[in-house]
């Protein structure tokens, strides 16, 4: 009798729950399909018209395969695109794992620091990349000066430049990708498998990796997509031969006005694109993420089974090799070994920032390093600049509005697929990552048209809606990754309890998915706050951003201005986020202090 | 319910839009009397342009006129949102810089109003700078430029001596762009400055082949070319005559070869259909008069492309511009028509030849 009640009790809420969810993608959905897929849609059809009149043709297309060099640069892209996932998620993996180990507090510190080159403008850092690895570079000159090497190191202007460039872009990213999801690993489950005898490389890799694999996959997917679409960092690191299909759509956008073959160069990209998704997909389970892992299971043994196989691969070499490195350093020293590792990451994150501080109170009106003397003129030149002060308000200002836009959309998405059983689920889930995959320089044309009709050009509103569609990807899948892992029974309990559908939200799951939902507002902030190619579109130079303005302003020269703004920004962000941390913690060890009692 | 906020939403777009609609259609009467106290929206190249221009055009102007000029900084090539304005009726900007190639690229899209500058209106003007949808206003001029402290002992003085990689060796850099390029490969291969169009393209890119293993860096932008030059990441580059004068002025030492320099040519653009077009007109107007022009070299080393404005500047500066006689002689136009025929092919072919 009471078992039934109890039954009944469960399932009415539970079932009012389940008949929902859905239609908390409604939001998302709607904006994207305005937002982004028609006017999106509205330019990639110019590729099927007749350059003049508009009848359907197909001689864009036939362009494309009437020659070698459009396929050619397509497969560099990818190739860079993917060295750059790769390097971020294997080189971010073991920073994460350290990360997530920490103490709350100190970790909330070091992830500041992971965060150091979101801050820096990827203008500027290319720039700071320049300075360093160039042939008369700081690099080269400790080399020489050390005696290491008789001749300059070839490091900027080929492949290693533009790797370089994109890693160090990409492994915030990836690591703060990751982190989430390995903070919501119990960690009694690697001193479980200890206990039941297996060797640290096994327990790591049999346990712990795979209940990382989805932060893991997340961060893969999104560094892959996001590094699809750069054009400055191979336009200035790169070499001959780097040159990716970004920089030539926008080359036919800008220079040659023939948007019917950029349209058909960015069909040609997306299709790619998808068709990547949907391979790695099967190797690698990127629907994990959107939690189709469970019901299908047939069609993809084999694809799987390779997985597994290279992830059965990957533990024997890292156990031999573990055990190896432990009896010749002894434990005492490859204990300090990741520490190492992580002090070498940190390194590498910050370098360029460090570089860029000294160059701010530089004399000079070069980027130089050193400086050859320390003025303040540039901080003169950016706060005697009404120009330069509105930018930095309006960044901060859209970036912020946007964030949350992005955040309160893109994670009520996350949510209804993360509980749907729709076979639209799929179909919806590729459709929020749409935007990072489509060049910007065709949502931003696209757009431009769109608010132009709204009235929507060279305003606030516009550039927040423009900055949201390209945020909404990252805080979609930063909130999706740590669903993953979400104990759902939870919110029934909660359901159980008498709540109502918003309170266990309010209640329950945001409160408990808290790290995910700061991922994405950080990732969405940023998306907006260092985007530069909707904002010239839109901004049309009236309503200028930050990033916008210093594309400008280093048009024909670059001047240390960009190093003094960057040095405020900095100190900008990171007051705002010891303030925010500040505020963060105090409630939180109030609830904590509640708990215990 | 949602449905119902939807669709009065778009009832009151269609409202503001219809408002939008009346507005444009009174707009040719109330514009004309805004404009004589109204102002522009002028749309430069921004960086160094946007004081040089403010000093010689845009002040002057307004003190002028009455008008108003708001400057903003366009984009490197502004063709895509210029007729994304005129499309859309969305006149940000009132009259825009313009290169040729860009000033062709709109023209033959019929995106530009006419300006009707008689060549009475402004003595001096070279004939290049005169058409009747543009008015040229200064020359920038794609030369080469070295490093003193490396190659101060055998200086190259021709793009024969720029391929020359036995007798003046050296770190090489070129744009990754066929534009110029290709004549340069030309000149290189012994083509005289007044035979190079149309351009030989087999013979091009045969003397291509030859330097391409010597070139370290393909640069594609001019912030770049002029950091390349400044730090000493390379020895001799191709660059814009601004970009190398900026870092010669700055304290590099480096030195501009005008020798087979090929110089083009930037002037103001008018959107078509702009409802503030006679204000722009008049502004166009201005700025091609001498002593306008002289004030701009102040700040940006581009020639004036009224060559009378020479007679108010200093000779320092002067012999720095492109249009000074003395350099002038020694370049050649860059052919906008040969380019805008050409331009889609050599880009392709170009890129196949850069990556193989």
């Amino acid at each position: 009798m009471s078992a039934a009640t109890l039954a009944s009790r469960m399932a009415a809420p539970y079932r009012r729950f389940g008949s929902g969810p859905l239609w908390f993608a409604a939001p998302g959905i709607a904006f994207l399909a305005i937002f982004f897929l028609i006017p999106v849609l509205r330019l990639l059809g110019l590729s099927v018209q007749e350059a003049s009149g508009g009848a359907l043709t197909g001689e864009h297309y036939a362009r494309i395969s009437g020659t070698d060099v459009y396929v050619r640069v397509l497969l560099i892209t990818f190739k860079i695109a993917g060295l750059t996932a790769v390097f971020s998620v294997v080189l971010g993996y073991p920073l994460a794992y350290w990360l997530s180990r920490l103490p709350a507090n100190m970790r909330s510190r070091m992830i500041l620091l992971v965060m150091v080159p979101f801050w820096t403008s990827y203008l500027v850092k290319t720039f700071a990349w320049m300075v360093m690895l160039g042939h008369t570079g700081l690099i080269n000159r400790m080399i020489l000066g050390l005696g290491l090497s008789d001749e300059p190191l070839s490091l900027l202007h080929n492949e290693i430049g533009v790797m370089v460039g994109m890693t160090h872009a990409m492994l915030p990213l990836a690591v703060l990708t990751m982190l989430p999801v390995m903070n919501g690993i119990d960690r009694h489950l690697t001193q479980a498998a200890g206990t039941l005898g297996a060797a640290p490389g096994q327990s790591l890799w049999f346990v712990y990796f795979p209940l990382s694999l989805p932060g893991v996959a997340a961060a893969g997917l999104l560094t892959f997509i996001s590094s699809l679409g750069f054009f400055i960092v191979p336009a200035l690191l790169g070499g001959r031969r780097e040159t990716m299909l970004a920089q030539l759509i926008i080359a036919q956008v800008q220079e040659m006005l023939n948007w019917a073959f950029a349209g058909a160069l960015a069909v040609m990209m997306l299709i790619a694109a998808l068709i990547t998704c949907w391979v790695y997909d099967r190797l690698f389970g990127l629907s994990t993420l959107s939690g189709e892992v469970t019901e299908r299971s047939g069609g993809r043994g084999k694809a799987r089974g390779i997985g597994l196989a290279v992830l059965g691969a990957l533990v024997s070499i890292s156990v031999t090799l573990g055990g190896g490195v432990r009896r010749v350093l002894g434990s005492r020293i490859s204990a300090w070994l990741l520490p190492a590792y992580v002090t070498a990451i940190f390194v590498f994150l910050v370098a360029p920032a460090l570089i860029v501080i000294p160059i701010g109170f530089t004399s000079s009106q070069f980027l130089e390093f050193p400086p050859p003397g320390y003025s303040l003129r540039w901080f003169g030149v950016y706060f005697d600049s009404p120009v330069w002060l509105s930018a930095t308000l309006r960044s901060f200002g859209v970036a912020l509005v946007t964030a949350m836009l992005a955040t309160t959309i893109g994670g009520l998405a996350a949510l209804a697929l993360a509980r749907s059983r729709s076979r639209w689920r799929g179909a919806i889930f590729s459709f929020f990552l749409a935007p990072m995959i489509v060049p910007r320089i065709v949502i931003a044309v696209g757009l431009f048209y769109l608010f132009a009709q709204l009235g929507l050009v060279a305003t606030d509103i516009g550039l927040v809606i423009g900055h949201t569609v390209l945020a909404l990807p990252f805080a979609f899948v930063a909130v999706a990754a740590v669903l993953k892992n979400y104990d759902w029974r939870l919110d029934q309990a909660a359901a159980v309890l008498g709540a109502n559908r918003f309170q266990v939200l309010r209640l329950v799951t945001v409160p408990l998915i808290k790290g995910g939902i700061v991922a994405a507002f950080l990732f969405a902030f940023i998306t907006s706050f260092d985007e530069l190619t909707i904002a010239i579109f839109i901004s049309g130079g009236i309503k200028t951003t930050l990033p916008k303005q210093m594309w400008d302003d280093m048009i024909l020269q670059l001047n240390p201005t960009l190093a003094a703004v960057s040095v405020v920004v900095f100190l900008l962000v990171t007051c705002l986020l010891l303030l925010a941390e500040r505020l963060r913690r105090r409630p939180h060890s109030a609830s904590s202090r509640i708990e215990t009692h | 319910m949602s449905k119902n906020t939807q669709f009065s939403i778009s009832r009151r777009g269609l409202i503001a839009a219809a408002g939008g609609l009346v507005a444009g259609l009174a707009a040719p009467m109330l514009i004309r009397t805004a404009a004589a106290a109204g102002q522009i929206t002028v749309a430069d190249p921004g960086g160094p342009y946007s004081p040089g221009f403010r000093k010689g055009f845009y002040d002057p102007f307004e003190k002028a006129t009455g008008i108003k000029v708001v400057n903003v900084a366009r984009e490197a090539e502004p063709t895509a949102q210029f007729k994304a304005m005129v499309e859309t009726r969305s006149y940000i900007w009132d009259v825009c810089m313009l290169s040729l190639s860009a000033r062709d690229i709109l023209i033959k899209q019929n995106l530009l109003e006419p300006i009707d500058l008689k060549p009475g209106d402004a003595p001096g003007l070279m004939p290049e700078a005169l058409t009747p949808l543009w008015v040229g206003t200064d020359v920038y001029s794609t030369v080469f430029a070295y490093r003193t402290d490396r190659l101060g002992s055998k200086p190259p003085q021709s793009w024969a001596d720029f391929w020359d990689v036995q007798r003046i060796p050296g770190r090489r850099s070129l744009r990754k762009n066929p534009i110029d390029t290709l004549e340069q490969a030309l000149l290189a291969d012994g083509v005289p400055l007044d035979k190079l169009y149309p351009l030989d393209i087999e013979r091009a890119f045969k003397s291509l082949d030859r330097i391409k293993p010597h070139i370290a860096v393909w640069w594609t932008g001019g912030a770049q070319s002029s950091q390349l030059l400044q730090s000493g990441e390379i020895d001799m580059i191709s660059l814009w005559n601004a970009r190398a004068q900026a870092v010669i002025d700055g304290g590099t030492p480096a030195k501009i070869v005008w020798n087979q320099g090929l110089y083009s040519i930037e002037g103001w653009g008018i959107p078509k259909g702009c409802p503030r077009a006679d204000a722009a007109r008049q502004f166009a107007k201005f700025c091609a008069s001498a002593d306008q022009q002289a004030l701009f070299t102040e700040f940006l080393s581009y020639g004036p492309t009224n060559l009378n404005a020479y007679k108010s500047i200093p000779k320092g500066r002067a012999q720095s511009l492109p249009t000074y006689e003395a350099n002038l002689k020694l370049m050649t136009i860059a052919r906008e028509d040969w380019w805008s025929a050409n331009r889609a092919a050599m880009n392709e072919r170009f890129n196949a030849w850069i990556l193989a």
